[in-house]
């Protein structure tokens, strides 16, 4: 295992494994995601956007995942959960988040959120640095498509920003 | 020098130092390194786009991102994504050190033996045959490192960087390492 791998993993902190276990829940990370979106973007084209670019990331993210197939460090315990380790599939979420947000404001607080988000699935023991470090790149190609495609084919009214 | 020039001096000098450490230090130490870069980098970028002005970061532009570029820094920040995709998606050394070769060395080549060519190629006229070629036969030294395997992958390499599509220094390093991991 890695070194910041090892490292996360030896924080200890009851409160951080009980957000850690929230935010891995699925449901609950993808009603704080759109919420995010929501609140932090006033214009729905650009909502619109961000939604387009989250989906191509989770389409791209699933087939590498069964693609590769690399199992999970905590394969084979009980409280590990289903699919494949890389990437990892929050990490992307929140770096694509990220990476729409990038020419706002309120982007420090989004690259925190998914620094945060990463944390926590090292710490949970979930993942391997490996998997998030993997997640970054395929985030940004993600909304670099999706930009590219908005700018093309998007009606003109829609405005998606940046 | 002009700023073409100057980007691809730049990328060869990066790909240098980027191949070094990773013999030296090993893949752990270089996928930390360069997601720290792209993570300060963004936020380098977010600072730039609201307007902050940052010494290194405006010389840096000055000197060498392209005037067309969607994001300040962009062109940098593509790179530096395209080496951590080789770095995350393939195990082995060797190949990483051979996509590496062919972003630093194959696409600076064909930048600059491109820009003389006189031969279009029928479906990209910002880009030549001259330049494919030199892609081709640049990113052949990566036989010390990947073997035989080299042939389909430069091809593979110098279709990508003719595409008009996306940032060549996205598609390249995106195609060799799926050409990696299949062949």
């Amino acid at each position: 295992m890695d070194t910041l791998t090892s490292l996360a993993l030896s924080i200890n902190n009851p409160i951080l494994t009980q957000i850690g276990t929230l935010l891995g829940n699925s449901y609950v990370f993808a009603a704080l995601i759109l919420c995010l979106i929501f609140i932090a973007e006033k214009r729905n084209g650009k909502r619109l956007k961000l939604l387009l670019s989250l989906i191509l990331c989770i389409i791209v993210v699933s087939l590498v995942k069964s693609v590769l197939m690399e199992a999970r460090p905590c394969a084979g315990l009980e409280w590990c959960p289903w699919g494949y380790s890389f990437p990892s599939m929050h990490a992307a979420i929140a770096f694509t988040l990220m990476i729409g947000f990038v020419d706002k404001k309120s982007f420090p607080f989004f690259l925190l959120f998914a620094l945060f988000v990463s944390f926590t699935r090292l710490n949970l023991g979930v993942h391997v640095f490996h998997d998030i470090a993997g997640a970054l790149p395929m985030a940004i190609v993600a909304y670099y498509v999706t930009d590219i495609l908005w700018k093309r084919y998007a009606p003109e009214k829609m405005e998606g920003g940046r | 020098m002009n700023k073409e020039t100057n980007r691809q001096v730049f990328h060869v000098v990066v790909g240098i130092i980027t191949l070094f450490f990773l013999a030296i230090l090993g893949r752990g130490f270089m996928t930390a390194a360069v997601f720290s870069i792209i993570i300060i980098g963004t936020l380098l970028m977010n600072l730039r786009i609201r307007g902050a002005r940052i010494f290194f970061v405006n010389w840096f532009e000055r000197l060498f991102e392209r005037e067309d570029a969607p994001l300040p820094g962009w062109g940098s920040a593509a790179y530096a994504i395209g080496v951590l995709i080789a770095l995350t998606f393939l195990n082995d050394s060797a190949g990483i050190a051979a996509v590496i070769y062919i972003l630093a060395f194959g696409d600076a080549i064909s930048t600059i033996v491109g820009r003389m060519g006189r031969i279009k190629l029928p479906y990209n006229d910002k880009k030549t045959v001259e330049g494919s070629l030199a892609l081709f036969f640049a990113s052949l030294p990566a036989y010390m490192l990947i073997g035989p395997l080299i042939i389909p992958v430069a091809i593979l390499a110098a279709l990508a960087e003719s595409l008009p599509v996306l940032e060549d220094n996205l598609t390249v390093p995106i195609v060799c390492t799926a050409a990696l991991l299949v062949l």
